[in-house]
């Protein structure tokens, strides 16, 4: 926790090697939680890469008592559900626009076969408990730390989790792929 | 490092299928030099604009956008509309603004063109339209061509986004700063957030409120609706109107 710190320190100062090593060290993380929210890995990438820009431009008012992948997290789903909400406009234009507007590049990226209820099913719960869903099992995050991330209390933390594995439970039940 | 699933009850069989399906995934070779050579070359052509823009208001709001020197404001009131468009201006090619406040003074311009500017202005931040979007939202579905001098006329461009209109097949089209600086906008746009709540007021903001101006940081997050901002315990700005 110290040394990422101090990798922080030295991105703020400036210094492109650090910055390397700590987009080398989140990516993995990163992607997976913009791969799963965004749904096509080209978005995830473009995602990931605005987070980290970010970070490298707003490095300097990084506050060292967070964890740097609190920080990190934070940014990367500022960026997600923005884009998020490009698609919800974009797609209420296009249902209604006559033909010559431009189509949503929305991605059309299917997950392997054994999943695919599961990210149907992530498809109707509420946005922000997506998120909150997508942090929890990607890094096995804390409700203290999801709550700091998302700027919301414990408590509804707590509840935005379960409202959305009971509505995961009911979709998972209704296509016969559901938990025992 | 960061705590196990910290769940009081056992995993079950829906709490492992998360955790496969959120499985980190291989980061592609070079995303980081990528990411590293991005953080060098950002910006840099929107910030040549503001420098050489020069803003001209009256006393109802802001009469000109032009690159050049502009003419000295005639009255007090006119002076300071010149300054918060400057500021606005600045905000919003930082990616700190998603709306303008500042008045515009269209008095001087034509019926026709204040209507296609009117209707341009309907577009929603980060959105592209078609020319002929604007042609038939007027009513004159046939004034493809007219629609696009008047914009490329529009005499405050940023401010009216005529930046948002593009051609029916996805093409930039002109722009009265160059389609380098139209598609630079575009990309802002596309980067810039446009609800963002404040951690310690619990107040979901557009951005670019006075409210958000003193934010830290690290007191920023994003939201997607006003709705999602309300689900989990904020409440709308009500300088901004997030909602309206």
């Amino acid at each position: 926790m110290a040394d990422e710190r101090g990798l922080m320190a030295r991105v703020a100062r400036g210094d492109q090697a650090a910055f390397g090593d700590l987009a080398q060290r989140y990516s993995p993380k990163l992607l997976a939680v913009a791969g799963r929210l965004l749904g096509s890995r080209a978005d995830a990438e473009d995602a990931v890469q605005r987070a980290f820009l970010q970070c490298y431009a707003g490095a300097a008012g990084y506050n060292a008592r967070w964890a740097v992948s609190t920080w990190l997290y934070r940014i990367l789903t500022n960026v997600c559900v923005d884009e998020l909400r490009r698609r919800a406009t974009r797609t209420a234009h296009d249902e209604r626009s006559a033909p010559g507007a431009f189509s949503a590049a929305s991605g059309n990226h299917q997950p392997p076969a054994a999943y695919l209820d599961l990210h149907r099913a992530l498809a109707r719960v509420p946005r922000e408990a997506r998120v909150l869903l997508a942090l929890r099992y990607v890094d096995g995050l804390s409700y203290g730390e999801l709550a700091r991330i998302r700027g919301i209390s414990i408590n509804t933390v707590k509840s935005q989790l379960a409202r959305g594995k009971t509505l995961l439970r009911d979709e998972l039940g209704k296509r016969g792929a559901g938990h025992e | 490092m960061s705590d196990v699933i910290g769940d009081v009850s056992k995993p079950d069989r829906l709490d492992v299928l998360l955790t496969e399906y959120f499985r980190p995934e291989t980061a592609p070779a070079g995303l980081a030099r990528r990411i590293a050579a991005a953080a060098r070359e950002s910006g840099s052509a929107l910030e040549r604009l503001e420098r050489r823009l020069g803003i001209e208001a009256t006393s109802r709001g802001v009469s000109l956008v032009r690159t050049g020197r502009p003419a000295k404001p005639a009255t007090a009131a006119a002076r300071r509309l010149a300054e918060q468009a400057r500021e606005e201006i600045h905000e919003y090619l930082r990616g700190q603004r998603a709306f303008f406040r500042v008045p515009v003074d269209l008095t001087a311009v034509p019926d026709f063109q204040r209507r296609v500017l009117e209707a341009a202005e309907h577009i929603p931040f980060g959105e592209a339209r078609p020319y002929a979007w604007i042609a038939a939202r007027i009513g004159h579905p046939r004034a493809v061509r007219a629609v696009g001098t008047a914009l490329g006329r529009n005499p405050v461009p940023l401010i009216l986004p005529c930046h948002r209109v593009w051609r029916s097949d996805g093409g930039l089209g002109g722009y009265i700063f160059g389609a380098g600086i139209k598609d630079g906008l575009a990309a802002l746009e596309r980067t810039t957030p446009v609800l963002e709540g404040c951690t310690s007021t619990r107040i979901v903001c557009r951005v670019g409120c006075i409210h958000g101006r003193h934010m830290r940081p690290d007191n920023r997050v994003v939201f997607a609706s006003v709705d999602d901002a309300r689900s989990v315990g904020y409440r709308p700005c009500k300088v901004c109107r997030p909602a309206a």
